[in-house]
């Protein structure tokens, strides 16, 4: 049972970069508030979706559209569009997070595939039988907090496939479940699609190095010379109880490459990877080789050791395997 | 290592200056600029209402600044000396042969954010909306100077081609390796 | 017109068995609370401790005229936590679910809806309402313009807002109390009991930021919206909630009953809860669409 490869396309031109790398789905967003990394410049208007769709399908790949944010109040109709574009330009999927947003697509849109975003924070099955059951969701992004052995009994006790994130940005938070930046900047995933808004953030150097600060708040410091990294809020150091630290997460990324082969065998249908907001040419390369590594287990052979190549791509160039090794807790 | 940038840079700077002839660069560069947002309306589509910014671009091993404020065709590039200094919505400061590699694909925009190769000030919404839309369009030093075809095609071999042997002799980074 | 609503949350935080049983038995002698929340919200490692207690405390308020509540889990996600979910919506009384795991153990049945379940707007509030939710209290981010939109979408339901407490921002898989005192989640030692009003966080440069609590991140300011009746029927809010701290809820209970019977005005309520000297300051920012850690303005 082939594992399925599902990358990141934040822009027309790293969709296409993502399918020639090996993709064998690319997921990606309009460029509005419906999907959870609203970031100015980036996404999709309806028409290079019909065209990265088309691109995408010449070359054997599919398209799966995240319209995974909250719908508004009185103002779901960016929303309903989404899907109706969606459709129109043959996506094979939405991936759908608001009880009201999977409500009007498993109305009115019966024809598209749907699929519950990590931004649902569905865990359980009782959560999972839910979705399924009711609005025919068909597979479930899974939040990362499980372990391996946690995803193996999952996948038993539900009827839906199942993906799971191996590489990238880390939420140390549930995702789709957290106020931290509009506590901050007004601004949250849920409320408008993005954590940490850039329209916020802000670099101030001075003799000492640079202050990262997100509305005010200062998130991190470096030192002179010392790479200095975005602001988002819980990647911060902060101090409490007399120590401070990376109270919520290390400035790490997720690389749980070595684990691909587990997660198979624990039942998991696709592996995504994380970073619409990272450019095509480090897409590409994550791509190709994530797709080398799904072949050599396709082929029964050994796992391909792939951490150390990727090492210099990610933030901080530290990696962790994140909560699949129960460690992380 | 300041030799070999000196060594590098201006032919590449003739290059972008090139169809315009005698102009000056400033002039040259709006031009080029204006005459691409002809071409590739998309971009500047992407780029939305920060097009009216205004961008400081301050290669650190010059003495010249650019002040880009993007606005497709009615685009303006300024040449200023780097002297006092100058109001801007974001101001983008660091090596030339970096902030170059933004354009050639050397570097993912990430170089920015993560490696600091690069200092940022100013609106970081702007920078990430540049930052994207430059992404997704896939320049080449052509698109600046407006050729297509195999005049094209030369400018880009001669310009990535000196720019990727700049960097080895100035010891830049290079994209992929940790830094 | 109708009463405002006043609630008494779940206690967020990790209170011993004594504590908690002094806390409601004067609750239910003094507090001017006419509902009350009862259960383990955040962390299911503590329900051993605390299950055994509820019975007794049911029965107290319940003679006091109290209605009890039992609200479920947030974040339930081992077979046993998942159990005590399904317990206490069978139990007989209302229950409160927190997520969406609660929902097939409800159904058929009356329930209400906390703030961890996303009700961003009117389909969502009228799709749960559709499967028998009589109450929702509102994420504590979402704006009057929201909140104004779904209740007048759903005027049979009664929605709720939290209006006084440290603001729950977030939940995860792994615990921060546990991080700081260099241990793992499964070896915690309990040690979130040490703060019973949460741990404090601040930046770098001493800003009071956050705080944190087990698996959960709170703000470090003190959520103080203080509505007048008016101000309650233009958004369509017909309760508020107080989240349960160390200062005295008693007097809470009494400042925000004076204010939603119109006996007080907002600067005489602001004036009375400045006057506990809460561990942090006070917020109102979300109500008033600005960021969540927006001071309140001096009245």
């Amino acid at each position: 049972m082939s594992l399925e490869l599902v990358c990141p396309a934040g822009t027309p031109a790293a969709l296409r970069a993502a399918v020639e790398a090996g993709a064998h789905a690319v997921y990606c967003g309009f460029r509005d508030e419906t999907n959870a990394r609203n970031f100015p410049g980036l996404n999709f208007s309806p028409d290079e979706m019909v065209e990265g769709v088309r691109f995408a399908h010449a070359h054997g790949a599919k398209v799966l559209v995240a319209i995974n944010t909250f719908a508004r109040a009185g103002a779901m109709d960016a929303w309903k569009a989404a899907l109706t574009n969606a459709e129109k330009a043959h996506a094979d999927a939405v991936i759908l997070a608001d009880l009201a947003v999977l409500d009007h697509a498993a109305t009115h849109h019966p024809n598209l595939r749907l699929h519950l975003s990590v931004q649902a924070a569905a865990a359980t099955p009782e959560a999972i039988a839910f979705y399924a059951d009711t609005f025919g969701v068909k597979r479930i992004v899974m939040p990362r907090v499980l372990s391996v052995e946690e995803i193996a009994k999952l996948n038993a006790a539900i009827n839906v496939e199942t993906e799971a994130f191996v590489f990238g940005g880390l939420c140390p938070m549930t995702e789709g479940r957290c106020s931290l930046s509009s506590y901050a900047t007004g601004k949250s995933p849920n409320l408008t699609g993005v954590c940490s808004p850039p329209e916020h953030v802000a670099y101030s150097e001075d003799k000492d190095g640079t202050a990262t600060r997100l509305a005010g708040f200062t998130i991190d410091r470096f030192g002179a010379g010392e790479p200095a990294g975005y602001p988002t809020l819980c990647k911060g150091r902060f101090a409490a109880g007399g120590k401070t630290s990376y109270l919520f997460e290390d400035p790490v990324s997720l690389n749980a490459a070595s684990l691909i082969a587990a997660l198979a065998k624990a039942g998991v249908t696709a592996l995504k990877i994380e970073g619409r907001q990272r450019g095509k040419g480090y897409v590409a390369e994550v791509v190709r080789t994530f797709r080398a590594a799904v072949e050599a287990i396709d082929a029964g052979g050994t796992e391909v050791e792939v951490g150390r190549l990727l090492a210099g791509l990610v933030e901080g160039g530290r990696q962790t395997s994140g909560a699949y090794k129960k460690t992380w807790r | 290592m300041a030799d070999h940038f000196r060594g590098e840079l201006p032919k590449a700077l003739r290059i972008l200056a090139a169809p315009a002839g005698l102009l000056p660069l400033g002039p040259a560069l709006t031009l080029a600029v204006r005459r691409f947002a002809r071409r590739k309306p998309a971009v500047f589509e992407r780029l939305g209402t920060y097009g009216q910014c205004s961008f400081l671009i301050e290669p650190s091993d010059l003495d010249i600044s650019f002040l880009m404020v993007p606005d497709g065709t009615r685009a303006e590039v300024k040449c200023l000396r780097r002297r006092a200094t100058q109001p801007a919505d974001v101001t983008v400061r660091g090596p030339l042969l970096v902030l170059l590699g933004l354009i050639d694909g050397t570097f993912d925009g990430d170089a920015l954010f993560f490696n600091r190769a690069i200092s940022v000030s100013g609106r970081t919404d702007a920078l990430v909306a540049l930052r994207n839309a430059i992404e997704d369009a896939e320049l080449t030093p052509a698109d600046f100077v407006g050729v297509t075809g195999t005049l094209g095609r030369l400018v880009d071999r001669s310009v990535f081609g000196g720019l990727g042997l700049a960097r080895r002799f100035a010891g830049s980074p290079v994209a992929g390796e940790p830094s | 017109m109708t009463k405002t609503g006043l609630s008494l949350g779940p206690v967020l935080f990790n209170w011993s068995a004594d504590r908690l049983r002094d806390f409601y038995a004067r609750i239910a002698d003094e507090a001017d609370v006419d509902r009350v929340h009862l259960g383990e919200v955040v962390c299911g490692k503590r329900q051993p401790f605390t299950d055994r207690l509820w019975p007794e405390l049911i029965d107290r308020l319940t003679a006091a005229g109290k209605e009890v509540v039992l609200s479920t889990l947030a974040l339930p996600y081992n077979p046993r936590e998942r159990a005590s979910v399904r317990d206490f919506c069978e139990v007989g009384l209302v229950a409160e679910i927190n997520d969406l795991t609660a929902l097939p153990a409800v159904a058929g049945r009356p329930f209400l809806v906390g703030p961890f379940v996303n009700v961003y707007n009117e389909g969502a509030a009228r799709f749960l309402a559709g499967r028998g939710a009589t109450g929702i209290c509102l994420p504590v981010e979402l704006p009057a313009a929201s909140v104004t939109v779904i209740a007048a979408a759903l005027p049979e339901v009664e929605f709720e807002q939290f209006a006084f407490g440290r603001l729950p921002l977030a939940l995860s898989g792994r615990c921060y109390h546990a991080r700081l005192a260099g241990l793992h989640k499964d070896g915690c030692q309990f040690v979130c009991d040490r703060d019973p009003d949460g741990l404090a966080v601040d930046t770098l440069d001493g800003q009071r930021f956050l705080a944190i609590n087990g698996i959960q991140t709170l703000s470090h300011g003190f959520e103080a919206f203080c509505p007048t009746p008016d101000d309650l029927g233009k958004l369509g809010v017909r309760r508020l909630r107080l989240s349960p701290h160390t200062c005295d809820m008693v007097t809470v209970g009494r400042l925000y009953r004076a204010l939603l019977d119109g006996k007080a005005d907002r600067a005489e309520t602001l004036a009375g809860l400045r006057a506990l000297d809460l561990p942090g300051e006070l917020v109102d920012g979300f109500s008033r669409g600005e960021p969540g850690s927006a001071r309140v303005e001096m009245a």
